[in-house]
């Protein structure tokens, strides 16, 4: 197995504990979503340029396709939270309503 | 000019444990961004000329400019950076000492047998020729997605559609 996967596949694992971890703000998890899918588009990218198997280039296309549809619904979640709170902030996600 | 695969990958893990340590939004952004360029430069490296572009134009272009706009709105006075307090410069440190720890590892052993036995140098160098190449592979397979792949054409533009639409939805709010 070739020797870059190793740092690519480190990129995945630091993104993702930094997607569920949450500080201040909400978008900064969005952004760790977006890294992860960023470092999947890159091993995807790799593998299927190293096999040489033309067909599933594919695949690195529709890959972002639907990680676009995600971000903009995370996105249209985060703006809707802004709107209401005026800001982004994670402790704002609360139902308490006394 | 050999190692050049292996200080991009490098660089990627150090953007990533940039947006990852979380200060405010427009530097995790930023550091987003440089980690797409050095993504798309690891694609290059490999011939893939026509899926790095498309990585700089849609990845880049369309939504790291979505959420710059969206961070830009939802931010505050006063942004804290890495500098700024213990945790995020806490963090970054650590995945930075991480990585320096990886890149000694591999320069002494020239290998990493974790799971599976990741130790095909070949990869790690760029086989430097002479001559004219053409890098055709990506496109002619991106362009097989209008031949064999007419049905995925077709659920994931109205995907798209009904994202739209979902969107608008909540944004409406009540």
């Amino acid at each position: 197995m070739p020797s870059i996967y190793i740092n690519i596949i480190r990129a995945f694992i630091i993104s993702l504990p930094g997607g569920l971890i949450y500080q201040s703000h909400l978008i900064s998890s969005l952004l760790c979503l977006e890294g992860i899918i960023l470092s999947l588009f890159i091993i995807n990218t790799l593998i299927v340029l190293n096999i040489h198997f033309i067909l599933a280039n594919i695949i690195p296309i529709i890959l972002p396709v639907f990680a676009a549809c995600e971000a903009t619904v995370g996105l249209a979640s985060l703006v809707s939270i802004s709107n209401t709170y005026g800001l982004g902030y994670v402790h704002n996600l609360n139902l308490l309503q006394c | 000019m050999t190692y050049v695969l292996f200080t991009l990958s490098v660089l990627l893990v150090m953007g990533f444990v940039g947006f990852s340590s979380k200060p405010s939004p427009i530097y995790g952004g930023l550091a987003l961004i440089v980690s797409g360029v050095v993504g798309c430069m690891i694609i290059l490296n490999y011939g893939g000329a026509y899926l790095g572009l498309v990585m700089f134009l849609i990845y880049l272009g369309g939504m790291m400019v979505v959420f710059g706009y969206t961070a830009a709105m939802a931010i505050e006075e006063y942004p804290e950076t890495w500098g700024s307090g213990f945790e995020v410069f806490g963090c970054f440190l650590v995945g930075l000492m991480m990585e320096v720890g990886l890149v000694l590892w591999v320069l002494e052993f020239d290998e990493v047998v974790v799971v599976v036995s990741l130790n095909d140098m070949g990869n790690w160098v760029v086989f430097e020729g002479e001559g004219l190449e053409l890098v055709r592979g990506d496109s002619i397979g991106a362009g097989a997605l209008y031949d064999y792949g007419r049905w995925l054409v077709v659920v994931a533009g109205w995907t798209l559609f009904v994202g739209v639409y979902i969107v608008i939805e909540i944004t409406r709010g009540n």
